[in-house]
């Protein structure tokens, strides 16, 4: 089979997670999402949990400094990790779904990359956050807007394209219109079209 | 001038917020900054043509002081000694490191040591201040992290003691002499001192500080660092260290240069070469010697950094120029309340505390004037705020992880090779060591100079 790249970008309760799970599952692919946080753990010094708390994370400007493209920040540092892990699992000729981690910008140069946006209505979304998690209507609220932003800062900081900006992906797509599972096949029949099957 | 003053003001503490933000490279937010100020500042505000011409100081290439220099005298505007000195070193360190040089002498030193954790731990911390007397701190800790990690990995310790300690002495060991730190080349080349000024002076107090935190660091990091392994080294296991020399007849020659430059800087005051002259010699000389490869070293070269400087010379001189500086010298006289030891407390411990947290060369730049007006003012011996203003600010910048740059690229290479630093961890050991040695420093000016 050739290499097939899809780059998943979502919004926190969007149901994108599942989506690129699912995609990773029909086109029986791995997908690196938590993978890229136990990958890094062994790497370091950090427990998975330490890495958690700086994975997909903006830095403390305040608290940043760089100097010759070097950085005191961990979050920085960690990022860079995952950069070059999904660069050199691009290079190698892999074929894989990966879930955020600027991966439209950072694996652009690649053909083969599918890049992907999922979005959701705010109602949907709080909908199925609180459902997961368990939490009232006004703390999936905040939830999902806490984590956007942090997904916001983080992707713009290392990006020089807005998070979620249409002209940043092939596709975007608003899950709430058909649902996760119609959305899933939605998606499928694109990557079969991109990749001329 | 009123509104000279507010605009100066305004584009320097914006110019401090955009470079704390990074949003845009630092280089670009100076020269912007320095545009602005000769635009707004010099040209609409001032119309003063000559304020312009001082700052950006450009005759002084055609004056025999910049060049050979007899009698101490003072620089004002865009510091070019500072910057030609600092291309200059630039270029011979590209072709030491591209010699091999550095990898060289630390697997040399593991060598000579036997390869054993503790002699490592404290000759590397020695070897971190001593090459950082000549050589910029970013490129000492580069090498320094990155055979710490190596041979930590053989000898199986936990490398982040040791890069701290070795980011720590960089830092002191650079504020031994004239050219170890920025900082103190903008105080050496605008105040017209000597290195060996330094040496006798920040120097002395440097090697006072550097025993004392060499056992400092062996206390507080021992436990870490002494693992099963210690007593027991394979050396069959290790790199030679003559595996690190690149080109044999590379290497020589860059020693070589090296050599000179330190001798050079030494006699300085005795043959009356001023840096800037040392700093063109050096590099002429690495650029002649190094043939084909020349084209690629001026290539390397940070001119980010040149730049920067250029930049942030103009805004100070906007300061400078509209007599911002003059004021906040005014403001420490009447706080001291005419004390000297106050006024020298002051000036070594904020400006400590502001090098911990800000960059500690546009804190310098600002500075010098403020202590030249405060001398001028106050009656109080220039030599002594120049020594605290060193102090302070180079010592200062060790305290946290983005104080200066050595700490920086030391907690990055350790991060980059799975041993990341958080601020906690960094400043648990370091802002004590950095408490100490001010406080030594501290008794030491108050002693020696008072």
């Amino acid at each position: 089979m050739a290499q097939m790249i899809i780059s998943v970008g979502r919004e926190f309760g969007s149901g994108g997670r599942v989506i690129a799970e699912e995609l990773a599952k029909r086109f029986n692919i791995p997908i690196y999402d938590r993978h890229l946080i136990t990958e890094i753990a062994e790497k370091t010094d950090l427990s998975p949990e330490e890495v958690e708390k700086y994975n997909e994370a903006p830095k403390m400007k305040i608290f940043s400094r760089r100097v010759n493209g070097f950085s005191n920040s961990i979050e920085d540092n960690i990022a860079e990790m995952q950069f070059n892990f999904i660069d050199e699992k691009a290079k190698s000729g892999e074929s894989f779904v990966v879930v955020g981690r600027c991966a439209e910008t950072k694996l652009r140069k690649y053909p083969e990359l599918i890049s992907l946006f999922v979005l959701g209505d705010m109602d949907e979304k709080v909908k199925r956050v609180m459902k997961i998690y368990e939490v009232s209507e006004d703390e999936a609220r905040d939830l999902i807007i806490k984590k956007d932003k942090k997904r916001k800062r983080y992707h713009n900081y290392h990006c020089s394209g807005h998070w979620g900006d249409s002209r940043l992906y092939d596709l975007t797509v608003n899950s709430s219109r058909l649902g996760i599972e119609k959305t899933i096949d939605i998606l499928e029949k694109y990557i079969l079209a991109r990749i001329g099957k | 001038m009123a509104a000279a003053q507010i605009f100066a003001v305004i584009i320097f503490v914006a110019m401090f917020i955009m470079i704390v933000l990074d949003k845009i490279e630092r280089h670009l937010v100076t020269l912007g900054s320095g545009v602005l100020t000769l635009i707004i500042v010099f040209g609409i505000c001032m119309r003063s043509g000559s304020a312009i011409w001082n700052t950006l100081a450009i005759k002084n290439f055609a004056t025999k002081d910049f060049w050979y220099q007899v009698t101490e005298s003072e620089s004002k505007g865009i510091n070019w000694a500072t910057i030609l000195f600092i291309a200059g070193m630039m270029v011979m360190v590209e072709g030491m490191a591209k010699a091999g040089f550095f990898r060289w002498l630390c697997m040399r030193i593991a060598y000579l040591v036997k390869c054993k954790t503790i002699p490592v731990f404290i000759t590397f911390m020695i070897m971190s201040a001593v090459l950082s007397m000549f050589i910029d701190s970013i490129t000492v800790i580069m090498f320094l992290a990155a055979v710490t990690i190596e041979l930590a990995q053989l000898l199986k310790f936990n490398p982040v003691p040791m890069i701290l300690a070795e980011i720590f002495c960089a830092n002191l060991g650079g504020s031994a002499t004239m050219c170890g730190d920025p900082p103190n080349i903008i105080v050496g080349t605008s105040l017209g001192f000597s290195f060996f000024d330094f040496l006798t002076n920040t120097g002395l107090v440097a090697g006072i500080s550097l025993v004392v935190s060499v056992i400092f660091f062996y206390i507080v990091f021992k436990k870490e660092i002494v693992t099963e392994a210690s007593g027991n080294v394979d050396m069959s296991k290790f790199p030679k260290p003559s595996e690190a020399i690149t080109n044999k007849k590379d290497f020589v020659i860059s020693s070589v240069i090296f050599g000179m430059a330190v001798i050079l800087l030494i006699t300085h005051a005795t043959t009356h070469l001023t840096v800037a002259t040392i700093g063109l010699f050096i590099a002429v000389i690495t650029l002649l010697t190094s043939g084909k490869s020349a084209l690629e070293l001026l290539k390397k070269v940070d001119y980010k950094t040149l730049v920067f400087f250029i930049g942030l010379f103009i805004v100070v001189g906007g300061l400078e120029e509209t007599g911002i500086l003059e004021l906040i010298a005014e403001f420490i006289e009447n706080i001291s309340g005419g004390n000297i030891m106050l006024m020298i407390a002051i000036i070594l411990w904020v400006s400590a505390i502001a090098s911990a947290f800000v960059d500690n060369i546009p804190f310098a730049a600002t500075m010098v004037p403020v202590i030249q007006s405060l001398a001028e003012t106050a009656g109080v011996d220039l030599n002594t705020l120049a020594w605290a203003l060193s102090i302070g600010t180079d010592i200062g910048g060790s305290a946290t992880p983005i104080g200066a740059s050595a700490n920086v690229v030391g907690t990055s290479v350790a991060a980059k090779n799975g041993h990341p630093i958080s601020w906690g961890r960094y400043c648990k050991k370091l802002a004590p060591a950095t408490v100490i040695v001010l406080a030594i420093s501290t008794v030491y000016i108050f002693v020696r100079y008072l």
